[in-house]
């Protein structure tokens, strides 16, 4: 065994290694920089809120405006409320919005679970586009 | 009579152990002899085998955590990490052994590392012991409640990143499987909670070793003509298998299979428990009752269970506000680490010191309060193991079908929605039928605290063992009821770093 050679590769294996590791950390860097925003933007804007304040477990009135880039709200879309706990595993909520005026909308949203929630709203325009906007809940107490 | 504790007469001794013979160990059940499965496991590859989808799994869920949806119930890196994978970890390991181990997808990368880099050093003598991989433990703990891991997919993916660079980090520095034995916070885990496995990897007939003189599942077998090339690895984390008892430190690697030339080293069942027990010399460990620092691992995964749940119910959040209030503290972290030092630090330390004197004032058993204390803290470990299976059994049993929608989903995402719209309703199991496992689990626990409790107070007071078990009788019911307390908690999870 020529320990010289030996030698030799294990040093230059040590630095390809750390080499390879940077690369890998950087790649992750990056990876991590491309992460998807949380929640699309667009010209439809949503004004959610929930009453009564602070938010209790059982059903709770979810009402919001939407509205376009003018600031004139957005009729005719079918709304479908969707709450998730924030720990996977869970079973989510659905409830089905009404339009109570135009461009003003209200769900009955069953907060089922104390706790951090996000309401989904998954939005169908009357022209057929599909858009999602979502409202973190914090603190859901028990009733 | 009084005596120091663990120190059975020889006689009590043999007739101890002849009874646990005649319970488990006369015909032991070996499973690499199960057709299909044995022949598998005994194959050289079938660790690589094993590794290869959790490894692809793992990649999924690093890009999944940092590109997939924020929102934790709809990324597949929150929900298998925090229902799927943790739920069967500790199933695996009721209903067999340390599987996850066996099938550790970052061991895979490091073995491939060393195919090119071969470390140098050897991990330093004073750091031999398991006082940082328990830090680790309640360091990830700490993280998992001041973060909210579990709501974010993130932070999730960063911490399977920062396992593979850690290990290879360590394990390209350092020799022979150090990250493993000293170092892993999940592996100590499983290490501790395999004590109460039904499977021990163990050698079959103790007389075929004693004629064996090459010793390869320690030593492993090198190339004749060149013994710097490795054959076979004998046991990296030093357990000489002749010596070994129970499953500590055991990765369930098979190398000791694979090594042993006389095909003498088995899966074999074995009495769970029972090596929390014995106070024998154990190979590449010592005596359990003089390691202060794996009985403060047993008791950190004891008392770090409740935590872990007390985390998840509403009255934590009752305890914060009050300890914000009389402390005018504004800091999450603080409130925290007040909290788990009061849980895993304090708590047990009174606990355990009061039972300890207790024994020794009472019982009579000779020694320390500290020597009983380490000695009886094993007997909590089950207990403890009841607590993860509830709390991890109930996320997987009432999260069971969630990857269903949740892979669905991700196929979605990709533009190639082949298994079509996701399922959201489809969820798990109705709580109705997971509470009733919860609470078996429990009891299960708290049988296998009773019965190691006993067993050591049968070694330490010939004539009175029911005055040495008593106060430990006493704390494995306390914390029993702790444990049923909080598992009636309705559940509240709060996080800090929520998604969006």
């Amino acid at each position: 065994m020529n320990w010289e050679y030996s030698r030799g590769r294990r040093k230059a294996a040590s630095q390809r290694f750390s080499v390879l590791l940077m690369l890998a950390a950087a790649l992750a860097l990056v990876v991590s920089g491309c992460r998807k925003a949380g929640g699309a933007s667009g010209d439809i804007s949503i004004d959610a809120s929930l009453s009564p304040q602070p938010v209790h477990t059982g059903t709770e009135a979810v009402t919001f405006r939407l509205a376009n880039a003018a600031h004139q709200p957005v009729a005719g879309a079918r709304v479908q409320v969707e709450g998730d706990m924030n720990h996977p595993g869970m079973a989510p909520v659905f409830a089905d919005a009404q339009e109570i005026s135009p461009g003003n909308y209200k769900a009955a949203l069953n907060f089922n679970m104390c706790g951090d929630w996000v309401v989904l709203f998954h939005i169908t325009l009357s022209d057929g586009r599909r858009i999602e906007r979502q409202l973190v809940v914090k603190g859901v107490e028990s009733n | 009579m009084t005596k120091p504790p663990g120190a059975i007469s020889p006689a009590a001794k043999e007739e101890r152990l002849a009874e646990d013979e005649e319970i488990f160990e006369a015909q032991p059940f070996d499973l690499l002899t199960v057709p299909v499965i044995g022949p598998l496991l005994r194959w050289r590859h079938s660790r690589t085998i094993l590794q290869i989808p959790l490894f692809i799994v793992s990649l999924v869920m690093i890009f999944e955590g940092l590109l997939g949806p924020t929102l934790s119930p709809k990324n597949m890196a929150t929900v298998l990490t925090w229902v799927h994978f943790r739920g069967a970890l500790v199933i695996a390991i009721l209903c067999a052994g340390n599987l996850f181990c066996l099938s550790c997808p970052f061991m895979l990368t490091r073995n491939l590392m060393r195919k090119w880099v071969h470390p140098r050093f050897t991990w330093p003598r004073r750091l031999r012991n398991k006082w940082i991989p328990i830090a680790l433990f309640v360091g990830l703990l700490f993280s998992y409640e001041l973060f909210g891991l579990w709501a974010s997919p993130w932070l999730t993916a960063w911490v399977i990143v920062g396992y593979f660079v850690a290990i290879l980090i360590v394990d390209g520095l350092f020799t022979h499987a150090t990250f493993c034995k000293y170092v892993c916070p999940i592996g100590q885990f499983n290490f501790i909670a395999s004590a109460a496995s039904p499977l021990e990897v163990a050698v079959r007939d103790h007389e075929v070793c004693d004629g064996c003189k090459t010793k390869d599942c320690i030593r492993g077998r090198r190339e004749p003509s060149s013994p710097l090339v490795v054959l076979q690895r004998g046991c990296e984390l030093a357990l000489f298998q002749p010596a070994k008892v129970g499953n500590m430190d055991c990765t369930f690697c098979l190398d000791c299979v694979q090594a042993c030339p006389h095909d003498n080293v088995g899966i074999l069942s074995r009495l769970p428990a029972a090596e929390l027990w014995n106070s024998s010399q154990r190979s590449g460990i010592g005596r359990f009752s003089r390691r202060n620092d794996i009985a403060a691992l047993a008791v950190v995964f004891c008392f770090g269970a409740l935590m872990n749940a007390f985390g998840m119910v509403s009255p934590v959040y009752t305890v914060e506000d009050w300890l914000r209030r009389t402390l005018h503290f504004q800091s999450q972290a603080a409130v925290l680490g007040i909290l788990f030092t009061a849980i895993i630090v304090v708590e047990p330390a009174l606990l355990l010191g009061a039972a300890a004197l207790i024994t020794r004032a009472w019982a009579g058993v000779k020694g320390s309060w500290l020597a009983i204390a380490v000695r009886y803290s094993y007997a909590l470990s089950p207990l403890g193991f009841g607590m993860w299976l509830a709390h991890y059994g109930f996320h997987f049993f009432t999260g069971l079908y969630t990857i269903v929608p949740v892979t669905q989903s991700a196929f979605a995402d990709l533009g190639w929605p082949i298994l079509g719209d996701p399922r959201w309703t489809l969820v798990g199991l109705p709580k109705t039928v997971v509470e009733p496992i919860e609470f078996g689990f429990l009891m299960l626990g708290l049988a296998g605290s009773l019965l190691v409790a006993w067993r050591l107070a049968q070694d330490d007071s010939e004539n009175n063992p029911v005055r040495a078990f008593a106060p430990w009788g006493v704390l494995c019911v306390i914390l029993f009821l702790c444990c049923i307390w909080l598992m009636t908690q309705p559940m509240d999870m709060r996080a800090t770093m929520l998604a969006g």
